[in-house]
């Protein structure tokens, strides 16, 4: 089986730029780069070992509370997750706070859980799980890289517009450090992606 | 599709439940320790960045030399980076979207500021979150809690061109955008420095 029919979610299949899922947390977290990279690896370990668990046990699970369900999976993995944050990289986890409770509630994994995991084998799924975040996670980071440098004038944390600039009058945009900007950001991406790639009918 | 009868339905999910319920707390119970540590830590950080003292994530400062004490909950003495004794005292507050908290070294006198360390649970990183900052903290070294004829004003912190009678000692630079959490600030400052 080739690796290929896996990277739909990177360019083609994405999920925020062509299901236009999880939008609300890429809003939220990519004001600056760091929490971004976290959320986007948070989101990824847990949409791939929800896919992975639902679909080793999609055979036992009754269709009348699969929702119910998939939700006691996700949940599972999300705390674990915020639980080994608090403990291993306290300093990140106080910068996410509760967007990553707020995981739970990120359309992309109760999407690929419907849509692939409960049909399909666990490996495959494992797979679709892990692309699926990763796709979201390349939108965040170049949506944080962009608001982060125009908004703050640094990227991770580290000042890269010189000083010179703002005694010359330089201001950074406050406004793209507010959610709005972060939604005109992701439709400008979706904007260029759809104006390079014909969806095939 | 594969008829499941209600009491299989009962019995998987109340299953499900007690081995996530039971995994769950495992691991919460395993890892409590780094937790707490790292709370601690990071109170202790907040203390000595107060202070005035550079902070190392990973240096242990040695707190005997500095005459750390505890005075009253929340409440230390301790020799302060410029030389000179100064109480730390712990105030709290609201934010925007969660609970906002700080520690704030004064002079030995209780008048003056010489430091603070904000933190918080849930501010929007970029705009509230920045009350972490060094340039947001920087501002109060040095700032006064009482005005000209002795009375008690706080540090009110106030957005640019809305100084109103402050002087330039009992003030400091607001968040821009971050209206919310800069308001909380200053009412935490004001009713936590008090009655000190």
């Amino acid at each position: 089986m080739s690796l290929k029919k896996y990277l739909g979610p990177l360019s083609s299949d994405n999920p925020i730029l062509v299901q236009t899922l999880g939008v609300c947390s890429a809003l939220a977290v990519t004001a600056q780069l760091k929490p971004a990279l976290v959320m986007a690896l948070s989101v990824t370990v847990v949409c791939a070992f929800s896919n992975l668990i639902i679909s080793l046990i999609r055979n036992t699970i009754p269709p009348r509370i699969r929702i119910i369900v998939q939700l006691l999976i996700v949940s599972f993995w999300v705390i674990l997750v915020d639980q080994v944050l608090q403990a291993y990289v306290y300093e990140i986890s106080k910068l996410l706070s509760v967007f990553v409770g707020l995981i739970i509630t990120n359309c992309i994994i109760m999407g690929r859980l419907e849509a692939f995991a409960l049909s399909h084998k666990p490996w495959p799924s494992f797979m679709d799980g892990l692309m699926n975040g990763l796709g979201y996670g390349l939108v965040l980071i170049v949506v944080a890289f962009f608001r982060e440098l125009l908004g703050s004038g640094t990227l991770w944390n580290i000042p890269v517009v010189p000083h010179a600039w703002y005694e010359a009058g330089y201001l950074n945009n406050g406004l793209m450090i507010l959610p709005p900007m972060a939604l005109i950001l992701v439709g400008t991406i979706i904007w260029i992606k759809n104006s390079k790639t014909r969806r095939a009918k | 599709m594969k008829n499941f009868s209600n009491r299989y339905i009962f019995l998987y999910v109340s299953g499900l439940v007690l081995l996530i319920a039971v995994t769950l707390t495992l691991v919460s119970l395993g890892l409590k320790p780094r937790r707490e540590a790292n709370v601690e830590r990071e109170k202790m950080r907040q203390i000595l960045k107060a202070a005035g003292y550079e902070s190392n994530k990973d240096e242990v400062p040695n707190l005997s030399a500095l005459e750390f004490q505890e005075l009253a909950p929340e409440h230390y003495s301790i020799r302060c980076a410029d030389g000179s004794l100064g109480e730390v005292v712990r105030v709290q507050g609201k934010g925007l979207w969660g609970p906002i908290w700080g520690y704030v070294a004064l002079s030995s006198d209780r008048t003056t500021i010489k430091g603070v360390a904000f933190s918080h649970k849930s501010e929007t990183p970029g705009l509230g979150a920045k009350i972490t900052d060094d340039t947001f903290a920087k501002q109060f070294a040095g700032k006064k809690l009482y005005d000209a004829d002795g009375l008690f004003v706080s540090v009110r912190v106030t957005p640019k061109g809305k100084e109103g009678q402050l002087s330039k000692e009992n003030r400091v630079d607001a968040i821009s955008g971050a209206t919310i959490t800069s308001r909380g600030v200053d009412k935490m400052l004001y009713d936590g420095l008090k009655e000190k």
